[in-house]
């Protein structure tokens, strides 16, 4: 798990703090999207919780940063990383290798995993990613979808207990972003990993997210179970966020008394939102 | 404004990227253009402006034919917006990028002046910041208010929303929805049906190079067999809309749906009270 105490970041030069007075706890198996507006220190949240901050990102760091119950101050990145998992915006500059499977096993080297379990971990990563018809192919030749299951797969391989993915969708078209997000469901249902995605994508966060943290000028302004933040949509609005048109839709049938119930995530819970009006409405 | 006769396109390595696709753009129209990744959207795009010519067919912008018009010439009454601002910005200072880009338009400097002035208002940009030092949705908006600062009566638009954050997304939207409004035609390629939903009236798309529809943004989203080949995920509230059947096929929006069903409750309670 991950537990942030009164943390407050300012980037080395920088005139104003990235983070403020942030407390936040990620339990073990949990599903948190973070959203907010560009700016709003989103990446730089993420940067403390693998250790990139303060250790490679130097600065005025204050409260304090556990992973699994280790102080990130006093633990390396490299130390940080078999516990925390890092998928990064840029895609291109986390891929190292030309190969799909050299990728793969690069970390798995690096951390020392002994030979005979190498292929078994390898084949389970790519078969969690649903790429193992990828193993042998050039990262150069995978367009943006399969190199971001590749990207995930390399850390999945490393077994970490949590991963931190900094808006790993961000160049891809809606079905592939939803491919991304169905492994990550995969990952936290099936092998209990722990998800933190930073993500725009706020209709796929709304569906398959456990938690909002929501975030705005380095505050934590938000954070809850999925459907208790989407009540809070004016707050959302001044952070710059928007809300699944289905989740307005119901505050719109709940200004006019039609609906008192949960704000629907996706568009599945919207039918049955607007099927029970309609039923009620003949009782 | 813009139009395409039978065109085809392949880059030199490949087979057809671009399959005998025929369509035209009036004036004033706000067109988006959609299919998933390499479906052949950006290149289709390029060929509208000469960026690239045709392989076999013809396309013509203004009544210029591309193939033997230079680019240039073009350039001169199209604006375009590549997916990645980085490609475009070439200039050290805000202010630098938008009068770069007046130079062989307005000859006038007081003239170029005053129009960068302009721009820089209407998109709240400071002029003498650094491109390069600013985040990927500014620099986005400056790639857009160079290109708008030479009001450009055809504005081609590659993913103008992608990598911003849904505040910068609504005022880049906003500034072209206007232009559009004013006459600029806009043809626009996104992954964002939501936007798409909120701002464009018609939609091509493309799947494997070919044009698979072509229509109203209204009838198109609604179309299963279209958007099952293109792969494609239409907006929530139309979604919605076709899961709820044949009684809701005429709702796209928001505000209808919300008033449908505020009527419909009505008109059912109202009829159990005379039954009961």
């Amino acid at each position: 798990m991950i537990r942030i105490t009164g943390l407050s970041f300012q980037y080395g030069g920088g005139e104003k703090n990235a983070l403020s007075d942030i407390d936040l706890e990620i339990n073990n198996g949990d599903f948190l999207g973070i959203i907010g507006s560009s700016g709003a220190g989103k990446s730089t949240l993420t940067y403390a919780m693998n250790g990139l901050a303060p250790h490679h990102f130097r600065g005025d760091f204050r409260g304090e940063v556990t992973v699994n119950g280790l102080d990130t101050r006093q633990n390396q990145p490299e130390e940080l990383a078999r516990h925390v998992g890092s998928v990064f915006q840029d895609i291109d500059s986390q891929m190292l290798a030309s190969v799909v499977e050299d990728e793969i096993l690069f970390g798995l080297e690096n951390f020392g995993i002994p030979h005979d379990e190498i292929e078994r971990r390898m084949n389970d990563a790519l078969e969690s990613t649903g790429i193992s018809e990828l193993r042998s192919r050039t990262v150069a030749s995978l367009s943006g979808g399969q190199k971001q299951k590749a990207a995930i797969a390399a850390i999945v391989a490393l077994r970490p207990s949590i991963m931190v993915l900094d808006e790993p969708t961000g160049e891809l078209d809606p079905q592939s972003s939803r491919m991304v997000f169905e492994i990550l469901k995969k990952l936290n249902e099936e092998h209990g990993v722990t998800i933190v995605l930073v993500e725009q994508k706020i209709m796929l966060l709304c569906e398959f997210a456990r938690r909002l943290a929501v975030m705005d000028g380095g505050k934590l302004i938000l954070c809850g179970p999925v459907k208790d933040v989407l009540d809070s949509a004016d707050r959302l609005e001044d952070a710059g966020v928007n809300i699944p048109r289905v989740a307005t839709l119901a505050r719109r049938l709940r200004e006019r008394e039609l609906y008192h119930g949960d704000i629907p995530l996706d568009i599945g819970r919207a039918k049955i939102m607007v099927e029970g009006i309609l039923s009620d409405a003949a009782l | 404004m813009l139009r395409f006769d039978r065109v085809s396109f392949s880059y030199r390595t490949e087979t057809a990227t671009i399959s005998d696709v025929s369509f035209e753009i009036g004036e004033g129209e706000f067109v988006a253009l959609l299919g998933e990744n390499g479906a052949g959207k950006s290149t289709l795009l390029r060929l509208c402006n000469g960026l690239l010519r045709p392989t076999s067919g013809r396309v013509s912008v203004r009544g210029y034919d591309t193939a033997t018009t230079k680019t240039s010439a073009i350039a001169r009454f199209t604006g375009f917006l590549f997916q990645n601002p980085d490609r475009q910005i070439c200039q050290n200072t805000v202010y630098g990028e938008i009068m770069f880009g007046l130079e062989y338009i307005l000859p006038d400097e007081s003239e170029r002046r005053r129009r960068t002035d302009e721009t820089l208002a209407l998109f709240s940009l400071d002029g003498l910041g650094d491109p390069f030092g600013l985040s990927r949705g500014e620099r986005q908006q400056i790639a857009l208010a160079a290109i708008l600062a030479r009001k450009p009566v055809l504005l081609l638009l590659d993913e103008p929303t992608t990598g911003l954050d849904y505040r910068e997304c609504m005022t880049v939207m906003e500034i072209v929805s206007n232009l559009n409004a004013e006459g600029t035609t806009v043809f626009m390629i996104s992954h964002d049906m939501e936007v798409v939903a909120d701002f464009a009236r018609r939609v091509l798309v493309l799947s494997g190079g070919r044009l698979i529809g072509d229509g109203p943004v209204r009838r198109i989203m609604k179309d299963p067999g279209v958007l099952r080949e293109a792969s494609l995920l239409p907006a929530q509230i139309p979604a919605l809309a076709m899961t709820l059947g044949d009684s809701f096929a005429n709702i796209f929006t928001i505000d209808e749906m919300a008033d449908t069903v505020g009527q419909r409750a009505l008109a059912r309670q109202t009829s159990v009270g005379k039954t009961s």
